[in-house]
């Protein structure tokens, strides 16, 4: 998993948060994060959620946007 | 203070007393072919959204399901639709398979109210909630099965948790101790954002903590007793308790604790996660798909530090289908979105007979109501704009006599069809409106549209030579249909 499915970030942005394991031990997958966009992924899912060309360009996360703040806050830290 | 007020039948006493927590439930509706278990391996993704919604079909009889083998999660357990279908609501109520929504809202209705509420405190070592308890290295991945819900949601979300939270300018008054459901996205193993509003009581808590910048401790109840999760999901008054309208709704005792935070928590519940706000923090949240049936965007919203975990032995994980209807979500809510607009209403006019607001948490409502003069329909209209749950979410409002049954949908399309003029509707342009309708033009604001089909009353003397058609109606045949349906099927009823 090189780049995040959303943003398209690098790998130096992408922590692994969990990997799953079948009742022998063996691995069945793995979830990543991504500093950037702060999407969670499992490598397993469908395409149309974890492949960059496959989503729906509608659902891209372009990090440095400006997105709504909900509640801003009193102070910031 | 409520009117409506009756004494619980001795089936519903029975079922009150019989639970005590979603386990006592899910065996309860086991036993009435209302639970089912999917012991085929599932993976997370996208086998548990598939059949969630397959499950979630039938709003009337549709089962809750437990999933007791997830890929990468051995020996774990999900539960989904516990509150899925008005079934399963009819026997949490103490009634039989078959209730009308209408009766059910009747009953509720006539459970309704905080003013008598039955709540046992017990020792937090004495809890079931407290069997294990974490205080580091916290992995909600590993804790719970969470898998996404709908396939361009931002992350693994949490959707049904009731989350205790206290006025941090008054944090002993119990009334104002919130209990509230608010979707939850895991961020980090031990971080999750949650998303609040300032029209929301946990909204305020969060505003007045960081404006005072002192720390905001909650508690967020997973697995819950199935009548808390009803009331965590109603608009009742802020400095009501949702514990006390749960408990007076069951007509047995809730068993209440303490968290280790200071919160009151049910003893009973699978989980609790205690948490505190990272103030002044705000982290990128969403896409997540919501009750309009629509994705909400992503936005910068409140993240919150887990200080300690508690849980049953094997806990089971709840969780809800949310996306577009008919969901879980609005069988959960519906009713109880219905109620409190009925009360207030009828404080004001006695000549209120019930209100459907169960379409998109009340974005559409229907209410019957008997005419007083010419015109009234419209007055109780106003009326319940301006309602706490009115203000920002009844859209569409339809008004039809006491003689049609806002439940029935083709009792309502008579009333629109023979009792409504094109004059008769009235649209109030710029009025608040949740964020989240996806008819909006401008986030936050909306126009509200009242169709009054009412039929017509003195001085109108139009439509007077109108005479209806009564056809028969009342117990007998009731009973009439009811042995039709014995007959069609073959002497079972």
């Amino acid at each position: 998993m090189s780049l995040c499915p959303r943003c398209q970030s690098a790998n130096d942005q992408i922590r692994t948060e969990h990997k799953g394991l079948n009742a022998q031990g063996e691995l069945v997958w793995t979830i990543f994060h991504c500093n950037a966009c702060e999407f969670s992924w499992r490598d397993c899912e469908p395409a149309i959620s974890i492949d960059y060309d496959t989503r729906e360009a509608f659902f891209r996360i372009d990090p440095k946007k400006d997105y709504p703040v909900i509640m801003p806050p009193a102070q910031y830290k | 203070m409520n009117d409506d007020r009756k004494p619980l039948s001795a089936k519903a006493k029975e079922v009150g007393q019989r639970i005590g927590s979603l386990r006592d439930f899910l065996e309860f509706l086991e036993e009435n072919g209302q639970c089912v278990t999917w012991s085929d391996e599932v993976y997370p993704e996208p086998d548990i959204r598939n059949v969630a919604v397959a499950a979630g079909r039938d709003a009337n009889t549709g089962p809750a399901v437990i999933f007791s083998n997830i890929a990468g999660y051995p020996g774990k357990k999900l539960v989904l639709g516990v509150h899925g279908s008005f079934t399963n609501l009819a026997l949490l109520l103490g009634h039989p398979k078959g209730t009308t929504i209408k009766e059910l809202f009747y009953d509720i209705i006539s459970r309704w109210g905080d003013d008598e509420p039955l709540l046992d405190f017990i020792e937090p070592e004495d809890a079931p909630v407290n069997q294990n308890r974490l205080t580091e290295n916290f992995n909600l991945y590993e804790l719970l099965p969470l898998y996404r819900i709908n396939e361009y949601d931002g992350g693994f979300y949490i959707g049904k948790a009731n989350v205790v939270s206290r006025d941090p300018r008054d944090p002993d008054n119990f009334g104002k101790q919130n209990v509230g459901i608010y979707r939850i996205q895991v961020q980090a193993p031990g971080e999750f954002t949650l998303l609040s509003v300032p029209a929301h009581d946990m909204g305020r808590h969060i505003m007045a903590a960081e404006a005072d910048n002192v720390p905001l401790k909650i508690s967020v109840m997973l697995g819950n007793h199935p009548a808390m999760c009803m009331f965590a999901a109603t608009p009742v008054g802020y400095e009501e308790s949702e514990f006390a309208y749960a408990s007076q709704m069951m007509g047995s005792p809730l068993r209440l604790t303490k968290s280790g935070n200071g919160m009151d928590i049910l003893a009973d519940s699978e989980m609790v996660i205690e948490a505190e706000l990272m103030n002044g923090v705000r982290t990128l949240e969403g896409p997540f798909g919501e009750f309009p049936g629509s994705y909400s965007g992503a936005r910068r919203i409140p993240r919150f530090k887990i200080t300690a975990i508690s849980h049953r032995n094997d806990p089971i994980f709840e969780n809800i289908y949310i996306g577009r209807g008919w969901t879980e979500h609005d069988t959960l809510i519906g009713l109880n979105t219905s109620a409190p607009i009925y009360a207030q209403l009828k404080k004001d006019f006695p000549e209120v007979v019930a209100v459907n607001a169960l379409y998109q948490h009340g974005l559409t409502g229907i209410i019957s109501v008997k005419n007083r003069f010419a015109g009234f329909a419209k007055s109780v209209a106003m009326r319940a704009l301006g309602t706490p749950h009115g203000t920002m979410y009844l859209k569409n409002l339809i008004m039809v006599d006491d003689d049609v049954d806002p439940f029935d949908l083709n009792e309502v399309m008579w009333a629109l069809s023979t009792r409504t003029r094109a004059d008769d509707t009235i649209v109030i342009p710029n009025m608040p409106m949740i964020p989240i309708d996806p008819a909006a033009e401008i986030a936050g604001k909306g126009h509200r549209l009242i169709i009054d089909a009412t039929s017509f009353m003195p001085p109108d003397k139009l439509g007077s030579d109108s005479k209806i058609v009564t056809p028969p109606a009342g117990p007998e045949i009731d009973e009439i249909a009811k042995v039709i349906q014995l007959l069609q099927n073959g002497g079972k009823s």
